[in-house]
C-alpha cells in the first residue's frame, strides 16, 4: 500500500477547474519517506479527502457556478427554462445603475480601509505603549476594542441606526447639538449623509480586528531594536517610522488585504442600517448583488454582477495567498 | 471585562510569533534612564487619558443600546435624550422574550454555533495534520493549502446562491440539517489553516517518536500530537464561534422560518417589525443577542486575542 503514491485522485473527474490548482501533479514520493505501517501512511489525501469535498462543494462548485449563471437569464426561481446570453454583462457596462454602485462601493471600501487601517494602528501603538509602560487597565481597553469585532455586523447596523436617530431624541444629533449644529441632522435619510454614517460606523466596526493585527505586527519587533534606537539617540517619532513600521510592514500589508475583502464583501451592516437607501445612496456592490437575485429575482444580472465582486476577490486574495506564502518562506 | 489576565501570559503563547503579554513590562518602563519622573507621569497620564478615549468610543454604542433597552416608550422618544434611564424597564426584556421569538433565535445559534464548529473541527483536524506533516512531499498539499486559504475569504453571497439553487432542488431549505452542513462548510476553512500554523509548532519529533513506538499516524495524532494542541484547539474553536455567531448571509438567504433562524437574522425580522415606539424592544432583542458574545469575550478575551494574533503573524 505504502508505495501506491496517489490512490484515486479525489479531485480528479469532478474537477474541470484544475486552473485553481486543485489536482495532485503526481510527483513521486521520496523513497524514504515515512510509510512504513501501510495504511494510510504514505499520502496525505485520505486525511485531507473530507475538507477537500467540502472546498469542492462550497469553494469550487460555487464559482463555477456564479460564472455559468451569468451567462443565462435565469430567475431565482428554480426549474424555468432559461437561455444563454452575454446580454448581463453588455447590460451592465451600458446602464448607469452598475456605474453608480461600483462608485458607492469604492467610496465605502476606499475611505472605511484607510480609516481603519490608521485607527487600527493608532490604537494598536496606544495598546502597546501603554503596556510597555506597565500601566493599568490594558487588557481590559483591548477588550472593548475588540467586542466590536465580535458584533455581528448586521446588529451593528441595527445599533448605529438607534444612535443616528433624527429627532432631537437621537443621541448623536444630540452630541451635535451640544456642539453648536444642527440637532437635526439626517444621517441616514439624506444620501450624502448616509453614506457618511454608513462608512463611519464601518469604520467603527473594522478597526478593531485591523487593532488586532496591528497589535501583533507591533510584537513581533525585537526589543533589541528599540534598545538599538534609544542607544543611537532616536525620538519617538524616527523609531516609529525608521523601526517599527517597517519592521510591520508585512503585517502591514496583510491587514490592508484583509481589510479590504472584507469590506469589499460586507453588506450585513450596510443592510440594517440603511438598506441601501436612501434610494440607492449606499447600496454596495454585495448588497447589490443580493438585491438583484433575492429580491428582484434576476438571477443572471445579479450573478454577473457577483463575478465581478469575485474579480475583485480573486486579486485581492492572489495577494493575500503570495503575501502568506512568501511569509511561509522567510520562516 | 476581565482583568484577571493582566500581566500573564495569555495560554499557548510560547508559542513563536504569538502575544508576548508583558511579563516584562514594568522594566522597560524602568529602564528609561535620565528621564525626570514628573514628565514620566505626565505621559503616564495622556496615555490614561486616551486610552479612556478609546474605551468610551467603543463602549458608548452599546451602552446606549443599553440604556435605550431600559427607557419607556415616551422616554425613548423624549428630547434632549439622557443616558440614564429615569426608571429602568426591566420588563421591556421579558416583553421581548415573550411577544417574539428572540429566544428561539438564541437557541438556534448557540444549536448552529455548537454544531457548526464542532462538525468543522472534525474535519479540520486531519486536514490541517496532513497540511503541516505531509508538507512538501507532494504538489498537492500546497495547491490544498491555497484553496483553504481562498475559501476563508470568499464572499459567502457567492456561496449561497448556488447552494440556495441545489438546497431548492433536494427540498433542503428550512432545513436544520442542511445548514448545519452550510455552518460547517464555511466555518472549516479558517480552522484548518489556523489550526496548520499551530500544528507547525508542535515539532514532528513528538509524533515521531510514538511512530517508532508503532503507533499508526492516526494513533499518533490522536494520542500525542492533539493533546500538544489543546490551546489551539481551544483558541481557535472560540474564535470560529464568535465568527460563526455572526454568520448572516447564510441563514438569511437559506432559512425563512423563525424556527430555524439564528439571531442574526432574528434580530433583522425584529427590526422590520419594529417602529419609534417600540425602539426600547428592538433595544433590548440587540442587547440579548450580543449578551452571549460579550460574556464570551469577558471570560476568554485571551484566548482570542491570542488566535487572532497567531493567525496573523508568523516570524
Amino acid at each position: 500500500m505504502a508505495t501506491t503514491v496517489n490512490p484515486a485522485d479525489p479531485e480528479g473527474p469532478a474537477d474541470p477547474g484544475s486552473g485553481l490548482g486543485l489536482r495532485d501533479r503526481r510527483v513521486p514520493r521520496r523513497p524514504r519517506s515515512s510509510g512504513r505501517s501501510g495504511g494510510v501512511a504514505g499520502s496525505s489525501w485520505p486525511w485531507l479527502l473530507p475538507l477537500g469535498t467540502v472546498l469542492l462543494v462550497v469553494l469550487v462548485y460555487p464559482v463555477l457556478e456564479i460564472v455559468r449563471l451569468s451567462f443565462t437569464d435565469a430567475s431565482l426561481v428554480t426549474g424555468e427554462p432559461y437561455s444563454v446570453t452575454s446580454e448581463t454583462y453588455t447590460s451592465l457596462v451600458t446602464g448607469t445603475d452598475f456605474r453608480h454602485t461600483l462608485q458607492v462601493t469604492f467610496l465605502f471600501v476606499l475611505l472605511s480601509v484607510v480609516f481603519q487601517l490608521l485607527l487600527g494602528l493608532a490604537v494598536a501603538l496606544l495598546v502597546h505603549g501603554a503596556e510597555r509602560r506597565g500601566l493599568r487597565g490594558v487588557v481590559a481597553t483591548r477588550a472593548v476594542v475588540l467586542t466590536a469585532w465580535a458584533i455581528p455586523g448586521v446588529i451593528i447596523g441595527v445599533i448605529w441606526s438607534l444612535l443616528y436617530q433624527e429627532t432631537a431624541s437621537g443621541v448623536l444629533n444630540h452630541g451635535l447639538s451640544l456642539l453648536g449644529f444642527s440637532g437635526n441632522t439626517p444621517f441616514l435619510s439624506d444620501p450624502d449623509n448616509a453614506l457618511v454614517s454608513v462608512i463611519v460606523a464601518n469604520i467603527w466596526r473594522g478597526t478593531a480586528l485591523s487593532m488586532i493585527l496591528c497589535y501583533a505586527g507591533i510584537k513581533t519587533v525585537p526589543d533589541q531594536l528599540y534598545e538599538a534606537a534609544r542607544i543611537d539617540g532616536a525620538s519617538p517619532v524616527q523609531t516609529l517610522f525608521r523601526v517599527t513600521l517597517p519592521m510591520m510592514l508585512p503585517i502591514l500589508t496583510m491587514n490592508l488585504v484583509l481589510a479590504t475583502v472584507e469590506t469589499f464583501n460586507s453588506f450585513d451592516m450596510v443592510l440594517s442600517l440603511t438598506g441601501g437607501g436612501p434610494g440607492t445612496a449606499t447600496q454596495v456592490l454585495a448588497l447589490d448583488v443580493y438585491d438583484q437575485i433575492f429580491r428582484q429575482l434576476n438571477l443572471g444580472r445579479g450573478a454577473a454582477m457577483a463575478v465581478v465582486l469575485m474579480a475583485v476577490n480573486v486579486l485581492v486574495i492572489g495577494l493575500y495567498v503570495r503575501l502568506t506564502e512568501r511569509q511561509e518562506k522567510e520562516i | 471585562m476581565s482583568l484577571s489576565d493582566h500581566n500573564s501570559p495569555a495560554s499557548g503563547s510560547s508559542r513563536p510569533g504569538h502575544v508576548r503579554t508583558p511579563a516584562r513590562a514594568g522594566r522597560v518602563a524602568d529602564a528609561v534612564p535620565g528621564r525626570r519622573p514628573g514628565m514620566r507621569r505626565r505621559t503616564d497620564a495622556a496615555y490614561y487619558a486616551a486610552m479612556l478615549g478609546l474605551v468610551a468610543v467603543f463602549a458608548f454604542p452599546l451602552v446606549w443600546v443599553a440604556s435605550l433597552s431600559l427607557k419607556t416608550g415616551p422616554e425613548v422618544l423624549r428630547s434632549p435624550p439622557s443616558l440614564l434611564p429615569q426608571d429602568p424597564q426591566w420588563a421591556n426584556y421579558a416583553h421581548v422574550l415573550e411577544t417574539t421569538p428572540i429566544g428561539r433565535y438564541l437557541l438556534n445559534s448557540v444549536i448552529l454555533v455548537a454544531a457548526g464548529v464542532v462538525g468543522a473541527l472534525l474535519l479540520s483536524v486531519p486536514a490541517a495534520y496532513a497540511l503541516s506533516r505531509f508538507r512538501g512531499r507532494m504538489r498537492g498539499p500546497r495547491a490544498f493549502t491555497r484553496a483553504v486559504l481562498a475559501a476563508q475569504l470568499l464572499s459567502p453571497l457567492i456561496i449561497a446562491v448556488p447552494v440556495y439553487r441545489v438546497f431548492v432542488t433536494l427540498g433542503l431549505i428550512n432545513d436544520y440539517v442542511g445548514l448545519v452542513l452550510v455552518y460547517i462548510a464555511v466555518t472549516a476553512p479558517f480552522l484548518t489553516w489556523f489550526l496548520k500554523n499551530y500544528l507547525d509548532t508542535i515539532p514532528t519529533e513528538l509524533d515521531e517518536a510514538g511512530r517508532v513506538d508503532g503507533c499508526s499516524r492516526l494513533r499518533a495524532l490522536v494520542l500525542l500530537v492533539l493533546p500538544a494542541a489543546k490551546p489551539g484547539l481551544v483558541s481557535a474553536g472560540i474564535v470560529a464561534g464568535v465568527t460563526t455567531w455572526s454568520q448572516f448571509v447564510l441563514p438569511f438567504i437559506l432559512v425563512d422560518s423563525p424556527d430555524l433562524a439564528p439571531v442574526s437574522v432574528g434580530v433583522v425580522n425584529l427590526q422590520s417589525t419594529s417602529g419609534e415606539i417600540t425602539t426600547q424592544y428592538l433595544a433590548a432583542g440587540c442587547m440579548l443577542a450580543v449578551a452571549p458574545v460579550i460574556v464570551v469575550f469577558a471570560f476568554l478575551q485571551r484566548h482570542i486575542v491570542g488566535a487572532l494574533t497567531a493567525g496573523a503573524v508568523k516570524t
